[in-house]
């Protein structure tokens, strides 16, 4: 996993990056459908699809010890899938709607700001990288 | 991976339909006393009918989406109700569209209905122009990556 200009922490990041990009799309449906009779509020989760996929603990996959040996269990960083349904907790509006507007505004702003935050971290590694590039200079 | 123009185009039309239902509520503003329609009689009050629909246009790329449960929803005006309450009679003798009582049909709009209709589609709009003002800004940060 780590071999390579690029490690874990990269893929990963990277991966949360595209993961956030899908759930500021399920905000924006749902704000764009807040007053569609009918619609369903629709709800994504990443967060343990990606800390099942990196393994912090090492206890979901088996170590390989050499790079002969199968990775078993444990996901790619870069094949963990998010879980998309409908909000459960929604209250139904008088047409049966369940977006709640509120809500759905400050999901997107902390959304936009954890997508910032994962961009000036890997920034930071780019410049690292650039940094050893460059001989320090 | 869907991609931010997914999100735009969303919010896009939420706008579009937002943009809609302001225009029938002005037309219904408007004609608050038109008593002529070329349909014949009093006007009736305009209504959108709003309907979600999968953001994928055709087979090939609903296949290939990324998203083939179809989360994002766009939401489309698929069609303008009239309304069919009854109008409202007023007596004005002479009034040209008097009938033979003496009464006037009047559309059946309350003006403060369609004021909070108009604060509400306002809002509704404004909503969609901030979503649509984060996925630009989450884009365009994505491309100084590495500068």
């Amino acid at each position: 996993m780590s071999n390579g200009l690029f490690d874990k922490t990269t893929n990963a990041l990277a991966t949360s990056l595209g993961m956030r990009q899908l759930r500021h799309n399920v905000t924006s449906s749902n704000i764009a459908n807040a007053e569609t009779p009918g619609y369903q509020a629709k709800k994504m989760d990443f967060e343990g699809a990606l800390q099942r996929a990196l393994d912090l603990d090492g206890a979901n996959g088996l170590s390989t010890s050499s790079p002969e040996h199968f990775a078993v269990g444990g996901v790619a960083i870069n094949k963990a899938r998010p879980d998309i349904y409908d909000d459960p907790e929604g209250a139904v509006n008088n047409d049966g709607n369940t977006v709640d507007i509120e809500k759905e505004m400050s999901a997107l702003s902390e959304n936009a700001v954890l997508y910032k935050a994962a961009l000036q971290l890997i920034n930071k590694k780019m410049a690292a990288l650039k940094y050893a590039a460059t001989e320090g200079r | 991976m869907a991609d931010f123009l997914t999100g735009m185009r969303v919010s896009s039309s939420g706008m579009a339909a937002q943009r809609m239902r302001m225009n029938t509520i002005a037309s219904n503003s408007a004609n608050i006393n038109t008593t002529q329609t070329p349909e014949g009689g009093a006007y009736r009050r305009k209504d959108v009918v709003f309907e979600a629909m999968p953001d994928a246009k055709n087979f090939g790329e609903i296949i290939t989406s990324s998203d083939p449960a179809g989360s994002f929803q766009r939401v489309q005006v698929t069609d303008v109700i009239s309304d069919q309450k009854a109008p409202m009679l007023k007596y004005e003798p002479d009034h040209p569209d008097a009938n033979a009582d003496g009464m006037v049909a009047y559309p059946n709009i309350n003006l403060m209905e369609e004021m909070t209709n108009m604060i509400q589609a306002s809002r509704s709009y404004e909503a969609n122009v901030t979503a649509l003002q984060a996925s630009k800004d989450m884009a365009l940060s994505a491309l100084e990556i590495g500068r």
